[in-house]
């Protein structure tokens, strides 16, 4: 495997001056399951590797007025946080499914947003929920909306100094429920594809509903045509299948050693319309 | 880059001179000569590198050693109680034919105690999630979910 050095800082501003000082030939690593194993298959060569696991303002979870976590929160403490579980199970669910036990003790979710796979199990739930990231660097602090974030397979909007500190989700409205779905090979596997919905309910009427379709585009996708179709209406079943055939229309997805693209297409729209049908069971 | 990193390795004080891009794995292996923790695939699929730190199972192939600082690192070689006898978990694994070619059986293990330590008591689905992370390329899986089951009934 490729050398490279390893510094640990304590704090931002000593993550900022050591990629300063290293002249933009390092690079940011989060829980490392993503980014060790692109150095270990020679897709990355990096001089020197500045963790941050050590910032403790890159930490913590606390849910008053929404949900705001630190972007070094593991998956394994989302997939126990029982107010996690009780108001945000689409973003608990995809937690619990992403990868194995051990990847999950060590990887991130700001790790798995900044790693920016179409198929990041963290995005459609994130994406639903309408999430913010909070990005800084040494230029100072912005706000990115999630479905802005992302640029293409392995490229979003942060700029190589910068990191993800924070990403925080609204308050849940009352009569809101929401799911997350996926398909893989086996339980460990990296998605096929993956779905999001979240839905509120009002006398029996769809007055918001949020859609995210994963893996099956270069970019975790938010489905805007097709909320747009479901909100005002009823659900019921030729909806859905309409909703089916228009996912199919709106995804782009690629051939590649987990699934072809015609597999793709059709099981998106499949898991899209169960997503919307569970998230609508528990909008009771 | 160089650095001096101490941590508890199967419940002794231990330090070590170690490169900045050894992942912890290589350090048990080379430096601790603990050969009993295995390198399948080196990216993190197949857990056969299963160690726990901190209690926590994590894949050492991709555990940068640096990060082992202060922290309390367990191996299969942990386990041994006093007098040399198998922990209960490797007694379940011996008895219950929970071993075929043995290449996985370190990582199964570990695995294992780190779902009865949270879980003493899991149902047959809570178990294969639990080592859904470690690969048996003999494919003997039902035998290693049977002897988990028995490590659970003594755990």
């Amino acid at each position: 495997m490729k050398k490279f050095d390893y510094y640990q800082p304590e704090s931002l501003k000593e993550a900022y001056g050591l990629m300063e000082k290293l002249n933009g030939e390092a690079r940011f690593i989060a829980g490392g399951t993503d980014v060790i194993v692109r150095i270990k298959q020679g897709a990355l060569h990096p001089d020197a590797l500045i963790s941050l696991r050590r910032i403790s303002a890159l930490k913590g979870l606390g849910n008053e007025d929404g949900l705001s976590m630190g972007s070094m929160t593991l998956f394994r403490d989302i997939e126990r946080d029982p107010a996690i579980a009780r108001d945000y199970p689409a973003l608990g669910e995809a937690a619990s499914v992403l990868a194995n036990p051990q990847v999950r003790n060590v990887a991130t979710i700001g790790g798995n947003l900044c790693n920016a796979a179409p198929s990041a199990d963290a995005a459609p739930p994130l994406m639903v929920l309408e999430a913010t990231l909070t990005i800084e660097g040494p230029g100072g602090q912005r706000e990115v909306s999630i479905e802005d974030f992302f640029r293409g397979p392995g490229e979003t909007c942060l700029e190589h100094t910068e990191v993800v500190t924070r990403i925080t989700i609204p308050k849940k409205r009352k009569g809101t429920g929401m799911a997350f779905l996926k398909i893989g090979r086996v339980a460990q596997d990296i998605a096929i594809a993956n779905a999001a919905a979240l839905i509120v309910v009002e006398n029996g009427v769809c007055r918001k509903c949020r859609l995210s379709a994963g893996a099956v585009a270069p970019v975790p996708l938010r489905l805007k045509r097709i909320e747009g179709i479901v909100e005002g209406r009823k659900i019921e079943p030729d909806l859905l299948d309409r909703v089916a055939e228009m996912v199919q229309e709106d995804v782009s997805p690629i051939t590649d050693v987990r699934s072809t693209a015609q597999y793709r297409k059709t099981v998106s729209g499949i898991l899209v319309k169960r997503a919307i049908k569970e998230a609508l069971d528990r909008a009771g | 880059m160089k650095k001096l990193i101490r941590f508890t390795l199967n419940g002794h004080e231990v330090s070590a001179e170690v490169e900045s891009h050894r992942m912890l794995l290589e350090v048990l292996r080379n430096t601790f000569h603990l050969t009993g923790t295995k390198e399948g695939c080196g990216q993190g699929e197949c857990g056969a590198c299963t160690v726990l730190v901190d209690g926590l199972s994590v894949d050492s192939c991709l555990y940068p050693a640096f990060e082992v600082e202060g922290k309390s690192v367990t191996t299969i070689e942990g386990l041994v109680e006093e007098g040399s006898r198998l922990h209960p978990i490797q007694e379940a694994f011996v008895e219950h034919g929970g071993i075929q070619c043995g290449f996985c059986t370190p990582g199964m293990i570990m695995s294992t105690k780190a779902l009865l330590d949270e879980n003493p008591h899991p149902t047959d689905d809570e178990i294969k999630r639990g080592i859904s992370g470690n690969l048996c390329r003999c494919t003997g899986y039902v035998q290693i979910v049977e002897s988990i089951r028995k490590a659970a009934e003594k755990y």
